[in-house]
């Protein structure tokens, strides 16, 4: 029985050519995803254990970052008189502002402004810092503003001050992803001290005169008390961990498309054995005849699913590894950080890409596998191959039906239930339901709609194209099971097209409706100087400017950000949206509140809360709870007048600009750039440009999932070649004849292509309504007022690129269909 | 009494070679044959098995290409036609009724019927129509898709459609070859008939003599080479000729 299993598989390797081809993309994608994270975690280990040993032990805060949290500066000295200890040197870290080319300061956030011990900072060019007015910047922002060793930069203090500096070199900030995505200026821990007005330490590194770390360690222990005391190995174990808990997600997130490639390579598997079992109908009942019994025949079946699998698998693992090879290269060529390592596959690799490969394929052969046992030896006798035909049973209905109850309800239940996580889970889960109902029933919904797809093409293209529909729809069960495949992906990309453009809309809406500006002005220093809303006002092209301001109070106790927005702004300029109460004719006395912070203290319209602060105490009613979703207002909005009587004159946390209408564009920017020429630290952004970046953060997450699902694209539609082509074989003498009687070779080749094409449409079309639906139902769990955005256009494309995409994977098996010689496959029996 | 009819020929074959391969592996399967078949005749191929019946046919139809010789069909010279001038002229001029399927099973038999005629974009012609699924008393079998249709019903359905098209020349290779003998009598007579009765002309290829005996005239291969002809056959006289060849 091995023998005639494995001769039977070198009798059709050709035709599972293309079944092998969909196991190897999904166990070379999931190999792939290993090999990177592999290769970045060995390098992370790899520059962490460099660190550990030149530094003893570390002493860093219990609690965590934050400048209360910090060392207090007594610490140093008790660690310093600890024999045993050569040296302690301090890490300071805080906010210093480094102004750019343009006289403004650089990025969205304040720069970092540290100082890093000479045993730690990793200089690339010039030297570390070690006079008072010198400093080094990092690598990235070094080179984006152009700054080289031997320049003067300039930054600002804690007070907002200018101070420059001669930049003496450029250090890495290595695996710190805080200071690599703020950018940061090292300074002697002196300087960094005196502009940072940082107080206490954020780390000591701790070097031995002799002893072994581990005693050292316990001698520090006791000498600082209250902070967390480890030695440089531990340390840098800790950090790898970290680092490595980072890849790990990475990781997931990347198998979890990889799961979804292998799921539709499985559809694939499973349509590919069916069609060879039931091409193979007489071997099967031949051997029979002669004696195989139903477990010899079964066991053949799923010996050479094995033999198949195995053999992707391994394939699978080298296209892995060369996957993962060129996804480094490419991140090291973007310029990723990602530390040297060699690549390789570990021995987890391979045993996770066989064992997935191989155990998918086989139970993906399983239940054709069983058909074939089915077959009586009888069948050997009978001359013309049966038409499948498929009728809907009665079971199939039942269990359809359960499945799309369960489904629907569960997705109901998810959108009534108002957003949350867990209604999205259950929307989710709802949506799987739904999907396996749609597998189950596929059969049953695939004749329809092959007619509904297939409508216009066998108008179009004449008799052909009649025909192709009508093989399209003669084996519902074969079409189904490729379509499937096909419609997996397409839901996936259209869910992520309906996500993206509904948020995107949704998002923009209550930012224009409640905060219609044309420029944003915010600081990096906190606050900004109210002279420049002042001028502002002053502009006769700006219409308005709404200024507004916040402090830190206690409310009922409880420490919160207290703010106030320009009086005739409110219900023109910005329009905050009431949960309940009203904001019109809001004055003193009256207070706004957050609807979640409201929530938290359990206050409603027409209560009381009192704000207090520096000593003073101003009680407040109530007068509305404000939707806090996009919300610019602080937890609690006050009148201009009262704050300022309770807080005193405080500068601006942000300024809104609208410009008149009519107004140039370049003209009122160059206004409110002017206004703030003279303070660096204000920074000027324009709504066009924020909407621009949100846009532009939003396709590009959508290109890269696009782009992971285009992998089970691509295998589905190995699925269409791979049926096409078994269905081509099997229907030769078919061709045959239809060439006997007068079709020339292009209408044949036609044929096949519009076949493909119903299919492909089929696949898509069943995929946009289910992406559509639940791109809907998801969206509805996110917020309350979502704006449902069809991103019209995309989904077809997505349709037309499907049907292309299946007249493509056509080409090979039409041109063999229409290359055969009539009369060899007349003969043929 | 001998009356000279004036008879138009239908298909002409001259030193018409056929080898399949070649060097030693090569199969002369035609060694040069000259015959002519008449217009609105019935005739039949016969000859024993390998001798190159099938490979004639097909080579006649303009399915298979030639080594050296000529064929012409109604006058048209076929030989050196490229694929697409050859499928063209399938269309218009030559009807096939195959041993086995012969008909496209997701078809309906009225529409395997009519397949030659719209695959040319012609239209048929109601009354031909009519008088042919009279002829193959097939009316009420019109609906069925060929699985539903019994094998002596799918090869008159067959003949219906290679009627339909009324082409210059019918070619069927062994029609009768999966048949009991009385669908295969009824098969050979609705070929008869439509040759009488339609002026058809039909060149079939069989191993029956008595399938053989239907037609005006017997055309005899051996080894690639027309050897005998037989006018106006009986089953016994074909038999005869067929005995006198393999002695
Ligand atoms: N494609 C081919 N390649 C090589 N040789 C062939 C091919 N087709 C036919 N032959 C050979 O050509 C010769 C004639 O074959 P053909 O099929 O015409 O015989 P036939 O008279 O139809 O026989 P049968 O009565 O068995 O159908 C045989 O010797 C056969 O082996
Ligand atoms: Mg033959």
């Amino acid at each position: 029985m091995f023998r005639t299993t494995l001769t039977g598989l070198l009798a059709h390797r050709v035709r599972l050519l293309l079944t092998c081809l969909a196991i190897v993309l999904g166990v070379g994608f999931i190999a792939g995803t290993f090999v990177l994270t592999d290769t970045m975690n060995a390098g992370f280990v790899q520059s962490f254990a460099a660190d550990a040993d030149k530094v003893d032990v570390v002493v860093t805060p219990k609690g965590g970052a934050g400048p209360d949290e910090n060392l207090p500066e007594s610490v140093l000295a008790a660690i310093r008189a600890v024999p045993g200890v050569k040296d302690a040197q301090p890490m300071v870290s805080g906010d210093v502002p480094l102004i750019g080319r343009d006289g403004k300061v650089v990025g969205d956030y304040p720069t970092a402004g540290v100082s890093i011990p000479p045993s730690r900072i990793k200089i690339t060019s010039g030297r570390a810092p070690s006079a008072a007015d010198e400093a080094v910047l990092d690598e990235d922002t070094a080179e984006t503003q152009g700054f080289a060793p031997g320049a003067t930069i300039a930054v600002l203090d804690q007070a907002g001050k200018r101070q420059e500096f001669r930049l003496v070199g450029v250090f890495d900030v290595g695996l710190d992803q805080e200071l690599a995505y703020r950018g940061a200026v090292a300074f002697t821990p002196g300087t960094a001290r005196r502009l940072t007005g940082a107080e206490g330490f954020t780390e000591i590194d701790v070097l031995s005169s002799g002893p072994s770390p581990e005693s050292l360690r316990t001698a520090v222990a006791a000498a600082v008390g209250d902070a967390k005391v480890v030695t440089g190995r531990e340390r840098a174990e800790e950090l790898a961990r970290r680092n490595h808990m980072d890849t790990s997600s990475f990781r997931l997130g990347l198998l979890l498309f990889g799961a979804v490639a292998l799921l539709v390579a499985a559809l694939v598997i499973y349509n590919t054995f069916n069609i060879l079992v039931a091409q193979r109908m007489r071997e099967m009942a031949l051997l029979r005849c002669i004696g195989a019994t139903k477990r010899q025949v079964f066991g053949s079946i799923v010996l050479e699913s094995a033999v198949v699998g195995l053999l992707s698998s391994a394939l699978g693992l080298l296209t892995g590894l060369g996957l993962g090879a060129a996804a480094v290269a490419v991140l090291r060529a973007v310029g990723a950080d990602i530390p040297t390592g060699t690549v390789s596959l570990s021995p987890l690799t391979i045993v996770v890409g066989m064992c997935t490969g191989t155990i998918v394929t086989m139970a993906a052969a399983l239940l054709p596998a069983r058909q074939a046992t089915r077959v009586p030896p009888l069948a050997a006798l009978r001359t013309q191959v049966e038409e499948h035909t498929f009728r809907t049973g009665v079971v199939r209905v039942v269990v359809a039906a359960l499945f799309v109850l369960a489904g629907v309800g569960l997705t109901a239940a998810g959108v009534s239930q108002g957003p949350s996580q867990e209604a999205l889970l259950t929307v989710m889960a709802g949506g799987v339901l739904v999907f396996f109902a749609v597998l189950i029933l596929g059969p049953a919904i695939v004749r329809p709609l092959s007619g509904l797809a297939g409508w216009v093409p066998a108008r179009l293209f004449g008799v052909p194209g009649r025909l192709a529909v009508d093989n399209a729809r003669r084996n519902p069960k074969r079409a189904a099971t490729t379509t499937v495949a096909l419609t997996v992906g397409v839901t996936l990309m259209t869910f992520m097209a309906v996500l993206s453009s509904t948020m995107r809309t949704t998002v923009q809406d209550q930012l224009d409706q409640q905060f219609p500006a044309d420029y944003i002005l915010s600081s990096q220093t906190g606050t900004i100087p109210r002279p420049i809303a002042d001028t502002l006002r002053g502009s006769r092209e700006l219409a308005t400017v709404t200024e507004f301001r916040e402090e830190k109070a206690k409310v009922n106790g409880r420490d919160y950000k207290v703010g106030t927005v320009t009086q005739s702004a409110i219900g023109t300029a910005i329009k905050p949206e009431a949960s309940s109460g009203t904001m019109d004719g809001f004055g003193a006395g009256d207070v706004a509140v957050a609807d979640n912070v409201a929530r938290d203290l359990g206050v409603t319209v027409g209560d009381t809360v009192t704000v207090a602060s520096g000593g003073k105490s101003t009680p407040l009613e109530v007068v509305a709870v404000l939707k806090s979703d996009v919300s610019m207002l602080p937890s609690f909005t006050m009148a201009e007048q009262s704050f300022e009587r309770h807080f005193g004159r405080v500068g601006d946390a942000q300024v809104l600009v609208n410009a008149a209408d009519g107004v140039d564009p370049g003209r009122a920017r160059k206004i409110v750039d002017d206004a703030t020429a003279a303070y660096p630290a204000v920074k000027v952004s324009s709504t066009t440009e924020i909407r621009g970046q949100f846009d532009e953060a939003l396709d590009s997450i959508l290109m890269v999932v696009t782009g992971l699902l285009a992998l089970a694209i691509v295998i589905s539609l190995l699925g269409i070649a791979n049926t096409l082509s078994l269905s081509v074989h099997e229907r030769t003498r078919e061709s045959a004849l239809l060439r006997a009687l007068g079709l020339t070779r292009p209408q044949l080749r036609g044929m096949l292509s519009v076949e493909a094409l119903v299919l492909g449409l089929v696949g898509a079309i069943v995929g946009v309504v289910l992406g559509i639906a639940y791109g809907w139902a998801a969206t509805a769990t996110f917020t309350e007022d979502v704006s449902f955005q069809l991103p019209i256009v995309q989904i077809l494309v997505f349709i037309a690129a499907s049907g292309l995409a299946a007249v493509l994977a056509a080409v090979l098996p039409a041109r063999r269909a229409a290359r055969a010689s009539v009369v060899g496959a007349l003969a043929a029996s | 009494m001998t009356t000279t009819i004036q008879v138009r020929t239908a298909v002409v074959a001259r030193g018409l070679t056929k080898v399949y391969g070649e060097g030693d592996a090569a199969v002369h399967a035609l060694r040069g044959i000259d015959v002519d078949f008449a217009a609105e005749a019935f005739t039949a191929i016969m000859g024993p098995s390998g001798s190159g019946k099938s490979t004639l046919m097909h080579c006649l139809a303009g399915l298979d290409t030639v080594t050296d010789g000529r064929v012409s069909i109604g006058g048209v010279e076929i030989t050196g036609l490229n694929d697409k001038q050859l499928t063209l002229l399938r269309r218009e001029r030559v009807g096939f009724i195959f041993q086995a399927f012969n008909l496209l099973p997701t078809l309906t038999a009225e529409q395997n019927i009519r397949l030659p005629l719209e695959i040319a974009g012609r239209q048929a012609d109601q009354e031909l129509f009519d008088r042919v699924i009279e002829t193959v008393g097939l009316r009420d079998r019109l609906k069925h898709k060929p699985s539903e249709l019994s094998g002596g019903q799918q090869q008159r359905v067959a003949v219906a459609r290679a009627l339909i098209s009324k082409p210059e020349v019918i070619f069927a290779d062994e029609p009768t070859g999966n048949l009991d003998s009385r669908s295969g009598a009824e098969v050979l007579a609705f070929l008869r008939r439509s040759v009488r009765e339609l002026g058809q002309t039909i060149v079939m290829v069989t191993h029956d003599p008595v399938a053989a005996s239907y037609a005006d005239r017997v055309v005899f291969l051996r080894d690639g080479l027309l050897v005998r002809e037989v006018e106006r056959p009986t089953p016994q006289t074909v038999l005869d000729t067929l005995m006198a060849l393999e002695a």
